[in-house]
């Protein structure tokens, strides 16, 4: 598997001879001119995943006062002409940083199999498992030289290596999660084993795994051994993870429940470095009173959301980290019998910020009524487009390789949203 | 069958369907019946209040009042004015004694945003609000001007009188209620139901819905239900009565399974006991009749679907409610045969009242 890593220009060993071959941080020993394009070409992504499908019509694309708007308000915005809804203040600030795309239609009505196709960007068939789109960008990007694993999924509940992410690309791909945010268990040696002993402990399982990897395939050994090398990676990072050493003021900016904690792990992640960080929030299947689970629901993921905006913005890491908020479709129109809104995929809104897009910009628009798309729809093939152009990745120019196998990264009949590429 | 599951109502008690529903052309969030029992009015999802004379033999639609936005979300008559709110935060007055309504006044900001609730005091001269901001507020009825204020730091979701009306309820999202003086003052009083509010995941799901104190004054329910989970918002519904002169809790009503969703609207009944619908999940709402007290429902059922609201005629024999109409249960997608793509209604049924 080859892609053609022209983002791999400025390389480990072009930063290793600009720092004197010491190990230090860029604010050691490179020249400011190397450190700052080093900075300004480490790519990264925060990618947001409102798992269920937030409603476009309670965020990005309000309608208020017609059949199917729901019962609020929109704002305006801090670009003149641009209005989302009510629920949204914190972003609605932010809006110069923002470029919405209202024109979305996507193929997938249903959970099982929406979310697959939109976070594998929905390619033609070749008869291969596209990866995630984090798996990809942990692939053509690299690890930044972060010195942590590529790709980590902070998300509630479980954790795990989550290999099935990858693909094609083989399990080393896959994502790290972080359930509830927390390293994994068992991640520290325990106080009573002495480190000579934890030592001996390691030689040890490493002469295991090169028994069981003798007698099974390389790529499944290999993410095993991945596993193993990332948790060492983490171990070494362990004091990222103690959110409670931040200012009070950064924990209820970004809100205590738990989107508010793991963007603000997701946060620290990124200036460690990590290239993909990938945040879920489950509960956004408002089938049934949607509108108090909106007025509950949209604010939580509005504060937590322009903090991590701001913060990035204070700290010039806007140019590097692409922002994509993002779910496997949006939420019906019509208001079903429960005062719920049910699967939409026809015509929703994606929002993002950052790295490579111009902000301020509303791309697309739908009917007055939200019903349908009115300018040229968007599918996720062209979300994938315009997130790689974001990144500086060509999709005409690089390719994956499975075995012999070329395979275009985003869908080849598709094209980027130029309206909202800087 | 547990002592908790709705017990079928006898044949001669079961309530008769009068007439065929009314069926506006969108959904409806609350329904009122004027205090001389002729007008029926709706507050609707497309922003107006829809009226019936329902003096005769059949419901006559009247001129809709306009002027709101968003959603009208609730509804309350003093004589022939009618309080109406919407979740833009307007309050207005209208004068309904003639044919055509005559606005009176109106609030445009009352609140921030969604008003939830309104309720009227016992001498007709006073108003409390309720809404999302977080506040509830007095007025005078008279003139519309704001005599009090009173944060209560959560959403509020419904209101109303003490029946000497020197006391107001305030119930919120977190399964509170605070009654407080009907001059400003701090609250005097908090009644827990905390069971009415569920944190799931990021979601706060439930709260105290509605409101209701009874025809001697010596209770007061607090309902909605005991949620499940968010998204689809699976609960039990359950009404939680306070003894007012304690502050001690009463009875319980807790609905047989959590497809019937919460409480949705309340009335009481000069019988002595509450009539109420819920908002069933998925499809199931039901109209109920509940004696405090007693472990069940003695009627608990009806036609429609997803029942929205209830209204008791001042005669005590009518019952009107709103529910949605077939086939809306999860149908936000489904498009009619040359492509349309209607909203949901909310057909009005009117009953005859089940005997206790």
């Amino acid at each position: 598997m080859l892609c053609t890593p022209v983002e791999h220009q400025i390389s480990r060993r072009q930063f290793m001879g600009a720092a004197g071959g010491s190990a230090l941080s860029l604010g050691g020993l490179v020249t400011p001119a190397v450190a700052e394009k080093l900075r300004k070409e480490r790519r990264q992504v925060l990618f947001v995943w409102l798992d269920g499908g937030m409603s476009q019509l309670e965020s990005w694309d309000p309608k208020p006062n017609t059949p199917f708007g729901g019962p609020f308000r929109s704002i305006q915005t801090t670009v003149p002409g641009i209005q989302i809804s009510e629920l949204m203040p914190q972003s609605a600030k932010l809006m110069k940083h923002l470029a919405i795309v209202r024109s979305v239609s996507t193929q997938d009505n249903s959970h099982s199999a929406g979310v697959d196709r939109i976070n594998r960007g929905d390619p033609k068939n070749r008869g291969v498992v596209y990866p995630f789109f984090g798996s990809a960008v942990s692939k053509l990007v690299g690890n930044n030289d972060s010195g942590l694993p590529s790709y980590i999924w902070v998300k509630p509940l479980s954790g795990g290596f989550i290999y099935k992410d990858a693909g094609f690309l083989g399990p080393k791909y896959g994502a790290l999660a972080l359930g509830d945010g927390k390293p994994p268990e068992n991640l520290l040696r325990p106080k009573e084993i002495a480190p000579e002993d934890d030592d001996e402990r390691n030689e040890l399982r490493k002469l295991l795994d090169s028994k069981y990897a003798a007698e099974r395939r390389k790529e499944f050994t290999e993410a095993n051994t991945h596993a193993f090398e990332m948790a060492a990676q983490l171990q070494k990072k362990i004091e990222l993870f103690d959110l409670s050493k931040l200012p009070q003021k950064d924990q209820d900016r970004y809100g205590t429940h738990d989107l508010g904690r793991h963007m603000l792990l997701a946060r620290r992640l990124l200036e460690e470095g990590v290239t993909f960080v990938k945040v879920t929030s489950y509960g956004w299947d408002t089938h049934g009173d949607h509108f108090n689970g909106a007025a509950s629901l949209h604010p939580k993921f509005d504060r937590p959301f322009a903090a991590i905006i701001e913060d990035m913005r204070d700290r010039g890491m806007l140019d590097n980290v692409l922002v994509i908020a993002c779910a496997e479709f949006g939420r019906t129109p019509r208001i079903n019998g429960h005062i719920g809104r049910d699967h939409w995929p026809e015509a929703w809104s994606v929002c993002m910020a950052g790295r490579g897009i111009k902000g301020g910009v509303v791309a697309g628009k739908t009917n007055d009524k939200g019903t349908e798309v009115t300018s040229d729809p968007v599918d996720i093939g062209g979300l994938f487009h315009t997130w790689y152009k974001a990144l500086g990745i060509d999709p005409k120019e690089v390719e994956f390789r499975n075995g012999g196998q070329p395979l275009p990264i985003a869908h080849e009949e598709m094209k980027p949203v130029t309206e909202v590429l800087a | 069958m547990n002592a908790q599951q709705p017990k079928t109502a006898p044949a001669a008690n079961a309530p008769k369907e009068l007439g065929k529903p009314l069926v506006p052309t969108t959904q409806i969030n609350r329904i009122r019946f004027s205090p001389d029992g002729k007008m029926l009015v709706a507050a609707c999802f497309d922003g107006t209040v829809k009226r019936w004379d329902v003096s005769g033999k059949e419901p006559i639609e009247l001129p809709a009042i306009t002027g709101h936005n968003g959603w009208v979300t609730s509804l309350a008559f003093a004589g022939t004015a009618l309080f109406s709110v919407d979740s833009w935060g307007r309050l207005t007055a209208t004068d309904l004694s003639a044919k055509e309504s005559k606005k009176l006044w109106s609030v445009e900001a009352a609140h921030d945003g969604w008003l939830r609730g309104v309720a009227v005091s016992p001498n007709g001269e006073r108003l409390i609000t309720g809404g999302k901001d977080g506040f509830a507020r007095l007025w005078n009825t008279a003139d519309g001007k704001q005599i009090g204020d009173f944060e209560a730091k959560a959403d509020v979701l419904s209101v109303c009188y003490s029946p000497g009306g020197k006391s107001v309820f305030v119930g919120d999202l977190f399964g509170v209620v605070r009654e407080l003086h009907t001059v400003p003052g701090k609250p005097v009083r908090t009644f827990e139901a905390k069971e009415l509010h569920k944190l799931d995941r990021i979601q706060d799901v439930g709260g105290v819905k509605n409101l209701l104190i009874s025809g001697d004054g010596k209770t007061l329910f607090a309902a909605g239900a005991e949620p499940k989970s968010g998204g689809f918002v699976q609960c039990v519904p359950l009404i939680v009565a306070f003894d007012l002169a304690t502050g001690k809790r009463l009875s319980t009503y807790k609905g047989a399974n959590d497809n019937e969703g919460y409480v949705t609207d309340m009335a009481w009944h000069p019988d002595g006991y509450v009539i109420g619908t819920t908002s069933g999940q998925p499809g199931q709402g039901k109209l109920f009749c509940w004696k405090p007290g007693e472990a069940a429902p003695f009627f608990s059922g009806g036609k429609l679907p997803n029942c929205h609201s209830v209204a008791l005629h001042p005669k005590g024999e009518i019952v009107a409610v709103s529910a949605t109409n077939a086939n809306s249960s999860g149908n936000g997608r489904v498009k009619g045969m040359g492509g349309d793509y209607p909203a949901n209604t909310s057909p009005i049924q009117l009953w005859t009242v089940p005997k206790a």
